[in-house]
């Protein structure tokens, strides 16, 4: 039933009379009637029958929440009745809360998002401008056949590097991931690193540990002492593990959410830190100050794991070589001051050195003190150590000083730092709202300090960014060939032409004076990247593009995709429902949604299950869809057809060699097989075969096999699945135990938890060591502008849902302060226009005590088609960059997974006013 | 004697996230006419609630009689259901924004983390609201049909609806506003419980799907249960605004909270929840429950055991759940 007949049908019955007003009882009836008639109870028996169906299969919500959960889906007559989630997960051990029932509101709603009229059902042709809204249904032939046409003349006109296939965040499994990624590499087309384009990396992690995502099973959490939410909300964020904070309360934790608003996390936590937005840094070195005043340093752990202890050239500021000490010395052996022999010792472990373990030996490193060396002329050179460095860093951020900046007391400080260091499990989570300021890097590099004074790692804690797990074996599946792999961030920098936004937004003088840097550096090293030639491939002219929403993510909305699409010759967008970048494709191709094809996922480290989408039997797909691999594979054919109409058999990448006999020969493009190519000749035809290969090549999901997975809907990951540490059966995962209990040097420039960069653009702006800085908004405009994630969506999935907009206002609405919102005399649910020199939008005022004045807050992931025009929130954030994420080849800042840089959100200025309409 | 199943929602437990009240959506308010009901949902508090107002729309019992009610306005108090313009917004050219076809003027969760207080003291907590099955139910006691009887064998309360004629004297009395109007049946209709699947075994869909692990469900009379230790037992479970008079059978964990700043931005020991708002809707015990459970945490920070605590921690989502008729085992489902 639609809203009409439910309007009608009240109207019927008499609005007045069913809805509203007094009624006044009449008087009780004393006595029920003995034995009422119960035959009745059979309807909603029935109903309940109904939506159990007749069939049943099981699926987990393959998104970028990172969520990871099994459901069992109920299907009647072909079409979905109901989800609910399969609760079915083992118990690790007797005190460790179990996984169950791992789900969310999201989840739960799928289906209605499955029949919602936003679903793509067929391919469709714009017959208009890009964006105008006129379509033309089209067949799949014909669509495929088109994009073959345009590919081709794309890869043949400018070369392999102008095709971009490029799978987004909306598909993160490993089953539905392979199509695009797997005919992406057959065809040597350019893709972005999905991470860095969205801004999730954790660079500051990257920095200690040459690692972005380390940590924890989320069951972790209930083992810990002392845990602190920075920058993250998992109460809405990680709905699915929220019950572990909550648990951990009960069983003793303390719990500090450090966060501007008072969040639901906050309202869960033992104690609310109310950080100003964007001075998280200075908070950090507060810290710091507070660990190293007060002596919670934990020496052995200090000098054993980490780069405290190295000796650093105070004449040059840069750690003391090998090479500085012999001629033809070595770049990467480094050095402590050995208390025993009194004379500096190459450190065992750092990558010169011959001996690949972090055991120190008969060595006692000095954490502290002035040295000489004598160097290569025989002059003496003056050293100190990092600890020394570090120290004194901290030592110009007492608490007492930074509270004018955060806002946060001193009291707070000294208790986080003594319940830091008693603490015998710590855990400080970082959320992936830090590193969308430019101080998220320095915030997170502190904190992992933090966490290594107090010696918090492997069972004792420490950081936790995002656990993942190392599947290995998908290689011949995904990447059969090299690939043009982009980085995310500096790609869309580019592409969107971001630099104009950034000059606009931000005075340089005011950049030099909050971040130490202004546009002219970041354009600088941005060139210097371009130099490289490793990372950007220049701007696509064909985009087939899957499940991304590029233009609702990407800042300065409008003028990025301008940017973009206007040396775009083809644009296609492969999704299951109609998002803000498909509405200006030139063709759109309908996918699957979770529930309508076979998939795998087991990446994601928040649990160690790995999940299997099984639809149920005799699903009928909605419309005319496909799933990816049965669209890649059509495109596959199509493309080889095209090129063979075209006499092309194969057409030569000499960016990439291969050895044929003993000569470099380059890696051939072969357009005549590519469809067999691409279904491993003839295996893989669709996407249950691609999940039944997964299960058998992947070794970390050893024993099991598909019928295990296909009687519950997961399987359990083997001991292998850990980067940094045995993924033990019965107890929670932990990062770091292969270094901190077996030694094994760290994946870092230094070998050991790096705290000291030394690298020029490092030294040129003062961060060598964690320092603060930051906010970088510019006083041009009054309010901080933050918009942390949602409740309602996995970014812009599910945030058009009609069942969530109920459970919402209907429509987007930004937090204000009271306060803040009366001094421009803004009132509950008026209508806002919210903007800045960059852009604008409209939408309603909610009035919320849990934000702080002085700022205008909105969740994110809106559509921008569901505001006035189509200008999104993204519509006013300006263009930014962190200078140091622009470094390259340099130890383990070297651009791959685990070293890439964010598009920074959260540092523009706006004004509002209300709207009179 | 009737048997009487119920339930304890764990409010520190509670996450907001609103899986439950999708949950009941789907298992039973997404047609039919209910559309526009939420049988279970979850509303922020303090707020107006769901539907707005409903601690002032009267109904309950004043000693033997039963106190006038109000029902609730369908657009202004519930909120009628939006639907939304996705083929002219998605689909066609000079497409308006996509939104509601007509705008929301209330809903479930309109006042969603809005709370009360000023920054940096502001509060708020959710409270998850569905039928409290009670064992003295107003809405039984005001129907001149007789359609509304508990069952014998679960003190489950229903709506006969053969025999509901629609004459809404039960919305009007329950004070919780958990009896909703169906316009097109024309009957009363509201949570059931779940009876069809608690027959089968297998746990209210708003209890089995809650992924914060806050409820417990339970008879009354298991010695074993949950319900037993937390009301009975430990006492640490209370009735919402028990001076309506119906004796429900839903019980709280009221919540904790993080303690208030002071003008410095210092922390006090005072937690940011006012006691007396708190008192106002689950009485003066609250008062020695929070006291209770502050002291069991304290034991665990001491590395004491507290079976308080690990109940309500729940190490096994599905011991949470004992629908047993014998109340003798944990229910396999």
């Amino acid at each position: 039933m639609d809203r009409r007949d439910f309007l009608s049908t009240t109207a019927l019955c008499g609005l007045g009379l069913a809805f509203g007003g007094p009624l006044t009882s009449l008087a009780a009836y004393a006595a029920p009637r003995a034995a009422p008639p119960r035959a009745w109870e059979d309807a909603y028996r029935q109903e309940f029958l109904d939506t159990r169906g007749d069939a049943q299969g099981f699926a987990f919500h393959c998104s970028n929440c990172q969520g990871n959960c099994a459901w069992r889906v109920f299907a009647k007559d072909g079409r979905v009745t109901r989800e609910e989630q399969a609760a079915a997960y083992p118990p690790l051990n007797p005190r460790i809360p179990d996984a169950n029932p791992r789900g969310c509101n999201k989840g739960t709603v799928h289906s209605k998002e499955m029949y919602q009229g936003d679903r793509l059902l067929h391919p469709m042709k714009r017959v208009g401008a890009r964006g105008e809204g006129k379509w033309r249904r089209i067949a799949w032939d014909e669509a495929l056949a088109e994009i073959a046409a345009g590919t081709l003349d794309t890869v043949t006109r400018h070369g392999l590097g102008a095709l971009m296939v490029y799978c987004g965040t909306g598909i993160l499994s490993q089953g539905r991931r392979a199509g695009p990624l797997r005919l992406g590499s057959l065809l040597g087309a350019q893709r972005l690193y999905p991470a860095s384009a969205v801004g999730d990396m954790f660079t500051g992690a990257s920095l200690a540990y040459g690692l972005a995502t380390v940590g924890h099973s989320l069951d972790a959490w209930f083992e810990c002492d002392t845990i602190l939410l920075w920058g993250i909300n998992p109460l809405v964020t990680r709905i699915p593990d929220a019950h572990y904070i909550t648990e951990a309360r009960y069983n003793g934790a303390n719990i500090f959410a450090i966060s501007p608003d008072y969040s639901p996390s906050a309202k869960a936590s033992t104690q609310w830190v109310a950080v100003k937005p964007g001075t998280d840094a200075y908070l950090a070195m507060s810290l710091l100050h507070v660990l190293l005043r007060d002596g919670h340093v934990d020496e052995t752990f200090v000098r054993e794991q980490t780069d405290l202890p190295f000796l650093v050239r105070l004449d040059t500021g840069d750690l003391l070589r090998h090479r500085d000490l012999r001629q033809g010395g070595k770049d990467d052996l480094y050095y402590a001051w050995d208390e025993t022999t009194g004379k500096p010792a190459p450190m065992p472990g750092t990558p010169g050195h011959f001996k690949k373990t972090l055991r120190l030996g008969e060595i006692r490193p000095a954490l502290s003190g002035r040295f000489e060396v004598q160097g290569l002329d025989g002059k003496m050179i003056p050293v100190s150590t990092v600890f020394d460095l570090v120290r004194a860093e901290a030592a110009k951020y007492p608490p007492e000083e930074t509270q004018k900046v955060t806002g946060v007391h001193p009291e707070l400080v000294l208790r986080m730092a003594a319940d830091l260091a008693k603490a015998k499990k710590a855990i400080i989570n970082i959320g992936f709202s830090l590193h969308k300021y430019v101080s998220g890097t320095m915030t997170t590099w502190a904190a992992a300090l933090a966490c290594a004074l107090t010696g918090h790692a492997g069972e004792r804690g420490g950081i936790d960014t995002e656990n993942n797990w190392s599947l290995g074996g998908i290689g011949p599946l995904s990447s059969p060939k090299p690939a043009r792999f982009a980085s995310g961030f500096l790609s869309e920098w580019l592409n969107g032409g971001m630099q104009e936004t950034m000059r606009r937004h931000y005075p340089d003088a005011h950049l030099r004076a909050t971040a130490g840097y202004d546009s002219t550096d970041v354009e600088r090293l941005t060139q210097e990247r371009l130099e490289r030639g490793n990372s950007y491939f220049g701007k696509p002219k064909t985009l087939l593009l899957f499940a991304d929403n590029m233009f609702r993510r990407n800042k300065s909305e409008s003028h990025h995709r301008e940017a973009l699409l206007k040396d775009l010759d083809l644009f296609v967008a492969v999704n299951h429902r109609m998002d803000s970048t498909a509405l200006w494709a030139d063709i759109v191709l309908p996918a699957t949604s979770h529930y309508e094809a076979w998939d795998i996922r087991g990446e994601l480290g928040y649990h160690r299950f790995c999940n299997v989408t099984v639809p149920p039997a005799n699903l009928k797909r909605v419309g005319e869809v496909r799933s990816e691999w049965e669209i890649c594979l059509g495109l596959a054919k199509s493309i080889s057809a095209e090129a063979a109409r075209q006499g092309i058999e194969a057409i030569p990448d000499p960016d990439f060699l291969t050895q044929q006999g003993d000569k470099a020969a380059p890696v051939m493009r072969d357009m005549k097989r590519l469809p067999d190519d691409y279904t491993m000749e003839g295996k893989l035809l669709n996407d249950a075969d691609v999940v039944n290969w997964l299960m058998a090549n992947v070794p970390q999901i050893k024993p099991w096999t598909s019928e295990d997975a296909k009687k519950n809907g997961f399987v359990v990951l083997n001991q292998e699945a850990g980067f940094t540490s045995p993924l033990y059966a019965n107890r929670p995962y932990n990062s770091f135990e292969r270094n901190v209990y077996l030694r094994q040097p760290y994946k870092t420039a230094s070998g050991r938890q790096q705290f000291f960069i030394d690298h020029p653009v490092f030294k040129k702006i003062g961060w060598r060591v964690p320092t603060a800085i930051g906010p970088l908004r510019p006083p041009s405009f009054p309010f901080a502008f933050y918009t942390p994630h949602t409740r309602w969506g996995i970014h812009s999935q599910w945030r058009a849902n009609a069942q969530l907009l109920r459970l919402q206002r209907g429509e987007p609405y930004i937090w204000l302060n009271p306060a803040t919102a009366k001094d421009r005399g803004v009132a509950e649910d008026d209508r806002v226009r919210v903007f800045n020199d960059i852009g604008a939008f409209r939408a309603r005022a909610k009035l919320m005590a849990a934000v702080p004045p002085g700022c205008v807050v909105t969740d994110h992931a809106w559509e921008p088609f569901m505001f006035e025009g189509r200008a999104g929130k993204n519509s006013l954030v300006a263009g930014m960059m962190s200078l140091v994420e622009l470094v390259d080849g340099w130890g383990h800042l070297s651009f791959d997974p685990n070293w890439d840089g964010n598009m920074i959100a959260h540092e523009s200025s706006v004004d509002f006013e209300k709207v009179v309409s | 004697m009737t048997r009487q199943l119920a339930m304890v929602i764990d409010l520190n437990k509670c996450i907001g996230c609103q899986t439950c009240t999708l949950a009941c959506k789907s298992q039973w308010t997404d047609r039919k006419g209910r559309e526009f009901m939420y049988w279970n949902h979850v509303e922020t508090r303090p707020g107006q609630g769901y539907p707005k107002g409903w601690e002032e729309a009267g109904g309950g019992w004043d000693g033997d009689v039963l106190k006038p009610g109000r029902l609730p306005r369908l657009r202004e108090d519930y909120g009628i259901p939006a639907s939304f313009n996705y083929e002219q917004a998605l689909f066609h050219e000079n497409a308006p924004a996509l939104k509601s076809e007509q705008p929301m003027q209330w809903g479930p969760n309109w006042d969603e983390d809005q709370g009360a207080g000023e920054y940096p003291n502001g509060y708020f907590f959710y409270l998850p609201r569905l039928c409290n099955h009670c064992t003295n139910p107003a809405c039984r006691a005001a129907c001149p049909r007789q359609a509304i009887y508990k069952r014998e064998e679960d003190g489950i309360v229903l709506v006969d609806q053969e025999r509901c004629r629609g004459y809404r004297y039960c919305v009007a009395a329950c004070p919780y506003k958990k009896i909703y109007f169906n316009p097109l049946a024309g009957k009363a209709e509201k949570c059931i419980f779940c009876y069809p699947r608690v027959e089968k075994g297998v746990p209210q869909a708003c209890a089995f799907q809650c992924v914060g692990r806050a409820r417990h469900v339970a008879f009354r009379d298991d010695r074993e249960g949950a319900i037993w230790k937390l009301v009975e037992e430990w006492k640490v479970a209370l009735p919402l605004k028990a001076g309506f008079g119906t004796q429900p059978n839903v019980f709280y964990v009221p919540p904790l909270s993080p303690p208030t700043f002071d003008a410095e931005g210092k922390p006090t020991q005072v937690p940011r929840i006012p006691d007396a708002y708190l008192e106002g809707l689950f009485g003066p015990a609250v008062h020695e429950v929070l006291a209770r459970l502050n002291a069991e945490i304290a034991r665990k920070q001491a590395g004491q055991t507290s079976p308080l605590l690990d109940m309500l921690i729940a190490f096994r989502h599905g011991n949470m759940f004992r629908l047993d008729r014998l109340g003798e085992k944990g229910n396999a489902a």
